[in-house]
C-alpha cells in the first residue's frame, strides 16, 4: 500500500504542513517517536531551504520498499539557483551557526540515505531514506 | 542575550505547545533549537528552561521532578561534549586561515592562464580535494611551435606533498630547453625528484611535446596513468600508451618516446588518478565506463568536456573527492 | 581505513600478512611494522603477502618505496606476493613492479 503525498513549498505554513504529512506517514508506518521526530526534522530542513532559497520547491513524502525492507522516501525538489559548491554545502561545521549553510550534514545523519543533485542556475534535488527495521 | 530571556523565550513556547499541541509548535521548537545553539546554550540549561517552565504552569509529582536531576546529570556529559566541539571548531577555523595562506602561495606555482593557440582548443580543470594540492600541471611555451604540456600527481599527501610542488616548477623551467624532448625533460626531473624528496615520496608524470605545425604530439609517461587520445574521423576514444617508471624510485631511469598524429577535430586527453580512482556506488570506475562517459560529451568545446565530466563523476561519487582531480583536453581545430 | 599486520619469523627473514586498506591512513602503520624487519642486521629476506588487501593507493606504493630504499642500504631483499589485479596494474603503471619483485595472485611472475 504506497502512501504517497506532495507538498507544495511557499511560504513557511507549507514547512509546517510538510512536517506534518511527514509525521503522520512515519506513525503510520510504525516508526518510533524518536524516529518519527528525526523524520520530521530532516523533511523540516529540506523544506526551509526550498522556502529560503529556491523560494518554491515540492516535497514529496512517500513508503517505499526494497525486497524485505520498507522505508519512508522524502524527495525535495526545486527549480532555484541550486548549490555551487555542494562539497562545502556538505561540510561539517557550519549547519547550525548563524544561519549560514543550508544543515545538509545534519540531514545526511538523521537518515540512512541521502543523495543530492544540483545544477547552478537550473535546481536542486535532495532524495532521503529512513529505512524501518 | 541574557539567560532569563531564553528562559522566557522557552517557556512560552512551552506553553502554547501544551496548549496547542500543533505542528507549528514544533517547528518553532527546531528554530529556537538553532537560536539556542547560537546563543551557546549548554544541553543542560535547556532541561533547566524545561523544569522551570513545567513548574510554574503544571502540577509536578514528586518523582517527575526528581527525575530531572538525573536527566540533567547525563546531559551535562553531552554540554561538555558540545563545549568541546566549539572550541574545536574555533581551532579549525584558525587553521583554515593558516592554510589559506599557503594555498595562495602554492597558486603562484601554477600557470595563470591556459595558453591560446590559434589551432588548439584547450580546456583544463583542476580541484583540489583539500586545500593543498598534490596534482601539478605546467604548459612551456618554447617557441611558437612548441607547447609543452605536464600533467603530475605527486604521490604523498596534503602539505609536503605540494611543496614538492614547487621543486617541479623551478625543475622543469630551468629544463626549458627541454622542452621538445619529452625522454629528456623526465630523465632529468627523475634526478632531482630522486635527490630531493623523502623516501615514501614519488611523483607520476606524463609530459609531451606539441609541435604546433606538424601537428605531432611527442610524450614520454613516468608512472602516470594512461590517458586518453580520440580520432574524430573514427569516432573511436584510444587509451594512450606509453610507461616508464615514476620519478623519484631510480636515479638513473631512462624514458622512451612515444609519438601521436593529429587530424582535425583529434583529442589529446590526460589527467591524473584523481579522476580515475573514483567509487560510483559500490565499485570503483572503470575505465571503460570512463570511456563512455567522455564519448557522451566528447563533441563539446574542451573545456565544457572537462567541466561537465569533472560534476558527473562528483554526482556519480556521491559527492566525494578522495583525491585531487585534474585533466586537460586538447583539439586540433585547425 | 582499516588494516590488520601478522609477522611470521622464517628462515634468514620474514613474512608480512597484511589484511585491508592501504592508504594514506593506514601506510604508516605498515611502515612502522615494516621498516624494522627490513633494517635488521640477520634479514635477507622481507615477503608481503598482500593477498589480503582490498584496496592500495600510491600512498601505498609510496610506503613501499620508502621501505625498498631501507631494505637496499641494509642488503635485504624485499618480495612482494600474491598481489591481486587492481593492485598489480597500479605497481605496474607506475613502475614498481620494474624495480621490486612482485608474485601476482596465482601464482606466474610478471
Amino acid at each position: 500500500m504506497a502512501e504517497r503525498c506532495s507538498i507544495h513549498v511557499h511560504t513557511e505554513h507549507d514547512i509546517v504542513r510538510a512536517r506534518q504529512v511527514g509525521r503522520h506517514i512515519a506513525k503510520q508506518m510504525g516508526f518510533g517517536t524518536i524516529v518519527q521526530s528525526r523524520i520530521t526534522t530532516a523533511i523540516s530542513e529540506l523544506a526551509r531551504n526550498i522556502f529560503l532559497y529556491a523560494g518554491t520547491g515540492t516535497i514529496t513524502i512517500e513508503q517505499i520498499r526494497q525486497g524485505k525492507k520498507i522505508g519512508l522516501r522524502v524527495i525535495a525538489e526545486d527549480e532555484g539557483p541550486g548549490i555551487p559548491d555542494i562539497r562545502k554545502a556538505m561540510e561539517d561545521g557550519y549547519s547550525t551557526s548563524g544561519g549560514l549553510g543550508a544543515g545538509l550534514p545534519g540531514v545526511k545523519r538523521l537518515m540512512d540515505y541521502f543523495l543530492i543533485d544540483s545544477v547552478p542556475h537550473r535546481g536542486t534535488k535532495v532524495t532521503v531514506v529512513k529505512w524501518r527495521d | 542575550m541574557s539567560r532569563r530571556h531564553l528562559k522566557k523565550k522557552y517557556e512560552e513556547l512551552l506553553l502554547a505547545f501544551l496548549r496547542l499541541g500543533a505542528e507549528d509548535q514544533l517547528y518553532s521548537a527546531q528554530q529556537l533549537g538553532k537560536w539556542f545553539l547560537r546563543q551557546n546554550v549548554a544541553p543542560e540549561d535547556i532541561i533547566d528552561f524545561h523544569l522551570a517552565a513545567l513548574e510554574h504552569h503544571v502540577e509536578l509529582s514528586g518523582p517527575v521532578r526528581a527525575s530531572f536531576q538525573l536527566l540533567t546529570e547525563v546531559m551535562i556529559e553531552y554540554g561538555i561534549a558540545y563545549r568541546e566541539h566549539l572550541f574545536l571548531r574555533d581551532k579549525q577555523q584558525q587553521l583554515e586561515s593558516e592554510i589559506e595562506v599557503a594555498v595562495t602561495m602554492q597558486h603562484t606555482l601554477l600557470p595563470e592562464e591556459l595558453p591560446a593557440p590559434s589551432a588548439l582548443d584547450i580546456g583544463m580543470i583542476s580541484v583540489p580535494c583539500k586545500k593543498m594540492s598534490g596534482d601539478y600541471y605546467n604548459f612551456l611555451v618554447r617557441d611558437d611551435h612548441t607547447l609543452g604540456i605536464a600533467v603530475a600527481d605527486i604521490v604523498g599527501k596534503g602539505i609536503p606533498a605540494a611543496m614538492s610542488m614547487s621543486m617541479i616548477k623551478y625543475a622543469m623551467d630551468g629544463l626549458s630547453g627541454c622542452a621538445a624532448f619529452p625522454a629528456e625533460m623526465l630523465c632529468h626531473l627523475n634526478r632531482v625528484v630522486e635527490r630531493n624528496i623523502d623516501p615514501s615520496m614519488f611523483i607520476t608524470m606524463v609530459y609531451g611535446a606539441y609541435d604546433l605545425q606538424e601537428h605531432r604530439f611527442r610524450y614520454a609517461v613516468a608512472g602516470h596513468e594512461p590517458g586518453f587520445w580520440y580520432r574524430s574521423c573514427r569516432k573511436e576514444l584510444y587509451d594512450l600508451e606509453g610507461s616508464g617508471l615514476a620519478l623519484g624510485l631510480q636515479c638513473d631511469s631512462t624514458y622512451e618516446e612515444y609519438e601521436l598524429q593529429l587530424e582535425q577535430g583529434d583529442l589529446i586527453i590526460l589527467f591524473t588518478d584523481g579522476v580515475t580512482e573514483r567509487k560510483v556506488g559500490n565499485h570503483f570506475l572503470r575505465r571503460t565506463e570512463l570511456k563512455a562517459l567522455i564519448m557522451e560529451l566528447i563533441d563539446l568545446p574542451c573545456q565544457e568536456i572537462v567541466d561537465s565530466l569533472y560534476r558527473k563523476l562528483l554526482n556519480l561519487s556521491n559527492h566525494e573527492l578522495p583525491d585531487d582531480h585534474t585533466m586537460i583536453a586538447i583539439r586540433r581545430t585547425k | 581505513m582499516n588494516v590488520v599486520i601478522d609477522t611470521k619469523q622464517v628462515k634468514d627473514g620474514s613474512v608480512l600478512y597484511v589484511r585491508g586498506e592501504i592508504d594514506a591512513y593506514t601506510a604508516p602503520l605498515v611502515s612502522k611494522q615494516l621498516l624494522p624487519l627490513v633494517t635488521a642486521t640477520d634479514s635477507k629476506t622481507v615477503s608481503i603477502d598482500l593477498r589480503h588487501v582490498s584496496y592500495m593507493d600510491s600512498t601505498g606504493v609510496g610506503m613501499l618505496i620508502g621501505a625498498l630504499k631501507a631494505s637496499k642500504q641494509s642488503g635485504c631483499q624485499l618480495v612482494l606476493e600474491n598481489v591481486t589485479p587492481r593492485i598489480q596494474r597500479l605497481f605496474r603503471i607506475t613502475g614498481l613492479s620494474k624495480i621490486i619483485p612482485v608474485k601476482p595472485l596465482g601464482g606466474e611472475e610478471d
